[in-house]
């Protein structure tokens, strides 16, 4: 079966599902980012820079398995 | 002479390592973001290529936020573009002139704002000069060179962001934070000197304040780094302000001082705020005139060492990664004016290069007309734009050279994308270590040479060796890098002197139209703070070499400014108590500048709180320190700068 992606119209502009995921991504992030701080998500992991890319790369993943 | 060991030892220890570390993490993230854009057949993976060259910065911070305006500058400038073309596509001379008055637009904007804010503002001009100028003859293709350009630039970011995560680019947080404790021990070493005997020069005054607000972008770019970058930013900001504040206060009491006074620099000073409240209480019932000068002196020397204290409570904010207790923004100051004659001079210039390549009719001199745009954009983020075009062709052959032994010789039509890979190492490294060196010269050389390499490189799949192309690009960009350079001899940059000229006025119209009521926005400290951001813009323009009158000028100024804004916080709070008309006078006296009523209403202050003058005497004191600076007149150095204004 193959996977069918909704194209974002704008104007009668086709634009790339990948740049609503990628968009949808970012808000996500900035709202989980509060809660992340609050609960010192960086203090749990050697290198939270590479646990913070993989968090978002989760929920893009995410968003595209969803939506 | 140094030995090679002084040397060494000279550099900071892990500078070596850190910077391979940097040239290495760019390597990877060029040939990553190449290979991506050949796999994803992008028709541009020299923009891929390029927005890595741009965005080669050493710390994340630094390279997130950059990264995150090049993003909206290039969504801006690709709407640009297309507006442009669709409007004007079919008329030579006015399509010139709409770009002459976007670029113009661009850099004007450039002006306005600092660090990687201004950077977008010059990137919506170059997006346009690189996919709408190109495209002049083919309108119709202007949307898939945009979609293409876009889309290189975000395989960039994405590349960077990959290696720099994975390979632990370093945060700009613990830099900030070592930066911020020096800076916070100077502000305090100079309170202690200006509370014992001792004076800094304005010059020593306004480099710590440059410093200080030096560090901005910098601070900026610690929110988007880390999920506790928004705490951090809050705090370095906290820091900065109370740094600035404590400075200016200090340099107040020091003019306190220098006009008068021994009182402030007595020893009884620090007496008097060593002895117990409760004796206090019962002594000051019998104040005379100079147990009250005592009394306020002494207050402003706690005052001084209390606000040493916040910036030590924001810098222990900023170490925990906790929001400090006061939050500030750090406002920019604006030179509106400079920035407007920036913008017309710019556009004037690119119009003049475009009629003169109009009138050879070269062929491809359109891809010389985008170099330029390119050029003119960049130059304007610079502080010095006649030095930047001054290197980009002092850079421009250089590259040519290395490029060519790239291609001709290192390889010398090879297709394979691991020799491509191999190939650029030296290259591409060699320039992040220049860039990632303290000298901001060789930085400058390197970061020129990088982009430069990668347009005329011009990445392909397969990589094609066309000597004849090759020789043209060459060309074209010596010449644009030429063309800049003689024509801003016609239609010169502003001047320093210019500049200096619009920061000292601004200076005194804020001066002699304080507005007495609140700011809608801002807070007596971050006006402050936008002020001595001024002195910065003043400290930049004037150079720190020598001692400049001009320096001397917008310090005295910035004094009196502070000094007035100050007093009206501080009386704010007794408007409302039984002193409210004595309160009122003392407004007025201020706002006026009159140095003999300020001191009278200090006075009718003092008698009117009574036996108990803590209420009382934070107004009091900044009253009479408003009083000695209003009441100084200008040196003579001084008021000739402002009688030639």
């Amino acid at each position: 079966m193959t996977t069918t992606f909704r194209e974002l119209v704008i104007g009668g502009v086709l634009v790339a599902p990948i740049i609503s995921y990628v968009i949808g991504t970012i808000a996500v992030a900035l709202v989980l980012r509060r809660v992340l701080y609050r609960i010192k998500f960086a203090s749990y992991f050697s290198n939270p820079q590479i646990a913070e890319l993989s968090l978002y790369v989760a929920i893009f993943g995410l968003l595209v398995a969803i939506f | 002479m140094s030995t090679v060991a002084d040397q060494r030892t000279s550099v900071p220890s892990g500078l070596l390592a850190g910077s391979w570390a940097f040239a290495i993490r760019i390597w990877i993230a060029l040939v990553i973001a190449l290979y991506v854009s050949f796999w994803l057949q992008l028709e541009s993976p020299t923009s891929a290529g390029l927005t890595i060259a741009v965005l080669a910065l050493p710390t994340r911070g630094e390279w997130m936020e950059k990264a995150f305006f090049r993003l909206i500058a290039t969504a801006i400038g690709l709407v640009a573009s297309i507006v442009i073309v669709a409007l004007f596509a079919q008329s030579g001379i006015f399509f010139l002139l709409a770009l002459s008055v976007w670029m113009g637009i661009c850099v004007y904007a450039t002006g306005l704002f600092d660090g990687n804010k201004a950077y977008a503002a010059a990137l919506c001009g170059t997006t346009v000069a690189l996919v709408a100028i190109p495209q002049i003859d083919s309108p119709q293709l202007i949307f898939e060179a945009s979609v293409a350009r876009g889309s290189a630039v975000v395989v960039g970011v994405v590349a960077l962001a990959f290696v720099s995560d994975i390979l632990a680019a370093p945060d700009s947080h613990p830099n900030v934070v070592v930066a911020l404790n020096a800076l916070s021990r100077r502000v305090l070493d100079y309170s202690r000197k200006v509370t014992g005997a001792g004076a800094a020069s304005s010059m020593q005054v306004c480099k710590l304040l440059q410093d200080i607000t030096a560090l901005r972008p910098q601070i900026s770019g610690m929110a988007i780094e880390s999920v506790a970058g928004e705490a951090r930013r809050a705090a370095a900001h906290a820091t900065a302000v109370e740094l600035v504040v404590t400075t200016c206060a200090a340099h107040a009491l020091q003019t306190t001082t220098q006009a008068n006074t021994a009182a402030y620099r007595s020893q009884e000073v620090f007496g008097a705020i060593q002895k117990d409240a409760a004796q206090q209480s019962t002594r000051e019932a019998e104040l005379n005139d100079e147990d009250r000068l005592a009394s306020c002196s002494a207050w402003l020397v706690n005052d001084l060492f209390e606000k040493n204290r916040r910036i030590h409570e924001s810098m222990n904010a900023l170490q925990r990664d906790a929001y400090p207790t006061r939050q500030w923004q750090t406002p920019y100051f604006p030179a509106r004016r400079a920035a407007m004659t920036q913008g017309l001079r710019a556009a004037l210039a690119f119009a003049v290069i475009a009629i003169f390549l109009g009138i050879t009719g070269w062929p491809t001199d359109v891809r010389c007309l985008s170099l330029v745009a390119v050029l003119i954009g960049i130059s304007a983020t610079t502080p010095d734009v006649r030095g930047f075009t001054t290197l980009a062709l002092i850079v421009a052959p250089i590259s040519c050279v290395l490029t060519g032994i790239l291609l001709f010789v290192v390889l010398d039509g090879a297709t394979n994308f691991i020799f491509l890979a191999i190939g650029l190492a030296p290259f591409i490294v060699g320039s992040a270590l220049l860039i990632a060196s303290p000298r901001i010269a060789l930085a400058s050389l390197g970061r020129a040479n990088l982009a430069f390499t990668l347009v005329l490189l011009a990445p392909t799949n397969p990589q094609t060796y066309n000597p004849e192309t090759f020789l043209v690009t060459c060309l074209f960009l010596c010449l644009a890098a030429f063309l800049l350079f003689v024509v801003q001899f016609v239609i010169p940059p502003i001047t320093n002197e210019e500049r200096l000229h619009e920061l000292l006025e601004t200076s005194q119209r804020d001066l002699d139209q304080i507005d007495p009521s609140p700011h809608r926005y801002l807070a007596a400290e971050e006006l402050l703070y936008r002020d001595v951001v001024r002195i910065g813009q003043v400290a930049a323009a004037a150079g720190l070499t020598a001692p400049s009158s001009s320096v001397d000028q917008a310090l005295y100024l910035l004094d009196r400014t502070a000094s007035i804004r100050r007093c009206i916080a501080e009386l704010a709070p007794l408007a409302n108590s039984p002193l409210a008309t004595v309160v009122e006078s003392a407004r007025a006296a201020v706002i006026a500048g009159n140095a003999i009523e300020i001191e009278n209403s200090a006075r009718q202050i003092w008698s009117a709180g009574g036996p108990d003058s803590t209420a009382v005497l934070p107004s009091c004191s900044t009253l009479l320190v408003a009083a000695r600076i209003l009441g100084t007149a200008p040196s003579p150095a001084i008021a000739n700068e402002g009688n030639e204004r």
